[in-house]
């Protein structure tokens, strides 16, 4: 009798031992889980403060080419009064969708095209969505490296040498406003701003997934 | 071997020279670019040119200041002194000066013609027009479609008449087109000017000769260099060259095949006074090319006052004050856009 007592005391220790540890375990979980998110924000918090210093200099950049270029063609032929007022397409669009990211929820996702297709019905621009893994050449990349030069460009080559002529020629078509024969600077001012417009899409897909974190870790 | 202009320049040209020489006392100076360097912002910058000959258009302007306020003014003091010239000289003087407004002109008729073809309002365009550029029917050239009417309806009437024998098409107005119409104007002005002060003869024609040659030159690079890597074929761009200068006929041929800048390069050093310029340059690197040219041309500008009895000081006094506006409006955007460090990359010094 005084044994069975003894069991089942044993037992019930045993049992609320078990429930401590478990419990232990689920709080280990949580803390983890907390710092995780955490860890998220502050990533996504220097992610965004180091956007933003990029646009900062790209912008200050982008100006000062086009001082300089104005300095250089003279200021009768870059000024406000030539940019084309007809009415035309974007040259470049943004798409707002959702997006389900795992630990983050539902995070609104921002998609540049730029240089779309003028008029035509599927876009010929490059979508410079920050979707950096399916990049080629990235470490996360499925695709196979291929080492050395091959001999033949395989079609997507092809395709994206294609591309790249129409964007080069689109970028020439916006800058013709100015004239058709502009100083190097001007195109320089051009890119600098195009690469602030990329930069800028960034930012907000980073500034989203800060605020989602940043709505995890303040849940209770 | 010069006539003997001293006996009887002064009959006529006298007192202009005196006027010119004494505006040329009048230009900015190292000291004046180093207070300026060293303004916070463009209120000081006003402050600084208020001890100069630009105070008194400057001083009415209201805070905040803008750079193209700036460029607006001090253009309008360089207006005023052509003016001034211009209402006192008498031919073959009055003729020369006129030469000098036609640069503007096409540049001007450029802007109308572009800025319609973009469906600006005219009366906005007009007010961006260089003021030495302007001329009596400059507001209709907004209702032509193409060079044709351009000419028939506009400039048949003006002195840029004689330039658009190259120009009469009837395609219609574009981009490219209009480029190649600016572009082909004004090697027709600057081919004509060069005759004209070679028709004068003495000192002008030699010192005119040297400084317009230089510019055609200048502009068969500019030309050469912009076009790179554009839809401009090789036949066209040789086209726009002038028919004249150090580069003509050899250097043409050689620029109208390159397609970057190290080619452009291999065939400017080949002429000496043109290796100079780029060999302060570093290889692929295009961004001081400007500023080279641009030190040179007033070296040459300001050697030109160093002889008398010649009406190329006019011309020479001219450029050093657009050159000086450009200046100022360097400072003026560096100013404004924080960037002090870097003033030094594009601003002339010319004593």
């Amino acid at each position: 009798m005084a044994g069975d007592e003894g069991t089942e005391i044993y037992e019930e220790r045993e049992e609320s031992m078990d429930a401590a540890v478990g419990k232990e375990e689920a709080e280990i979980k949580t803390e983890g889980k907390e710092d995780e998110n955490i860890l998220q924000f502050l990533d996504s918090l220097d992610g965004y403060l180091t956007l933003m210093d990029s646009v900062n200099s790209k912008l200050r950049e982008g100006w000062f080419d086009l001082a300089s270029a104005r300095h250089s063609m003279g200021t009768l032929r870059i000024n406000s009064t030539l940019l084309d007022l007809k009415y035309h397409p974007a040259a470049s669009t943004l798409q707002v969708t959702d997006q389900e990211v795992g630990s983050l929820g539902s995070v609104p996702r921002f998609a540049l095209s730029k240089w779309a297709s003028k008029g035509c019905g599927s876009p010929k621009g490059k979508d410079f969505s920050t979707d950096t893994d399916s990049e080629i050449g990235s470490p996360l990349s499925q695709q196979l490296r291929h080492r050395g030069v091959s001999e033949k460009p395989s079609a997507k080559d092809e395709t994206t040498l294609a591309a790249d002529e129409e964007i080069k020629k689109e970028r020439a078509k916006s800058l013709s406003v100015f004239g058709g024969l502009v100083s190097p600077k001007l195109r320089g001012a051009q890119l600098s701003f195009e690469t602030a417009l990329e930069t800028l899409v960034e930012i907000a897909n980073m500034r989203a997934s800060m605020l989602s974190a940043f709505e995890r870790i303040t849940e209770k | 071997m010069y006539g003997f202009e001293a006996l009887t320049f002064n009959i006529h040209g006298g007192y202009l020279e005196a006027i010119v020489r004494g505006h040329r006392a009048g230009l900015l100076t190292t000291a004046d670019y180093n207070n300026l360097c060293q303004c916070e912002n463009l209120d000081d910058i006003k402050m600084h040119l208020s001890a100069t000959k630009y105070g008194s258009y400057l001083q009415n302007e209201p805070s905040p200041l803008h750079t193209t306020t700036i460029v607006e003014k001090c253009t309008l003091k360089l207006v005023d002194d052509y003016k001034h010239m211009l209402c006192q000289a008498t031919e073959p003087m009055s003729t020369f000066l006129e030469y000098i407004r036609y640069g503007h002109m096409i540049d001007n008729v450029v802007l109308i013609v572009t800025g319609t073809l973009h469906e600006r309002d005219v009366q906005e365009l007009l007010e961006k027009c260089h003021p030495l550029g302007m001329f009596d029917s400059i507001a209709t050239l907004a209702v032509a479609q193409n060079m044709r009417e351009l000419y028939r309806l506009v400039l048949v009437d003006t002195p840029l008449a004689p330039y658009f024998s190259e120009c009469l098409t009837s395609e219609d107005l574009d981009d490219m087109n209009i480029e190649i119409m600016r572009n082909t104007l004004y090697k027709a002005y600057l081919e004509d000017f060069y005759k004209f002060c070679q028709k004068l003869g003495g000192a002008t024609s030699e010192i005119m000769s040297d400084l317009l040659a230089f510019e055609a030159d200048r502009r068969a690079v500019n030309i050469t260099i912009n076009s790179i890597g554009t839809e401009l074929t090789r036949e066209d761009r040789k086209k726009l060259y002038s028919n004249f200068g150090l580069l003509y006929p050899y250097g043409h041929e050689e620029l109208a095949i390159c397609e970057d800048i190290d080619q452009v390069r291999g065939v400017m050093e080949k002429y000496p006074p043109y290796q100079a310029i780029f060999s302060k340059m570093s290889y692929g690197e295009s961004q001081m090319l400007d500023k080279a040219f641009y030190e040179e041309e007033v070296r040459r500008l300001c050697l030109a006052f160093e002889q008398q009895f010649h009406y190329a000081v006019f011309f020479a006094y001219m450029r050093l004050r657009e050159q000086e506006i450009r200046n100022l409006m360097w400072i003026s955007e560096c100013v404004a856009q924080n960037q002090k460090s870097r003033i030094h990359d594009s601003v002339v010094y010319m004593f």
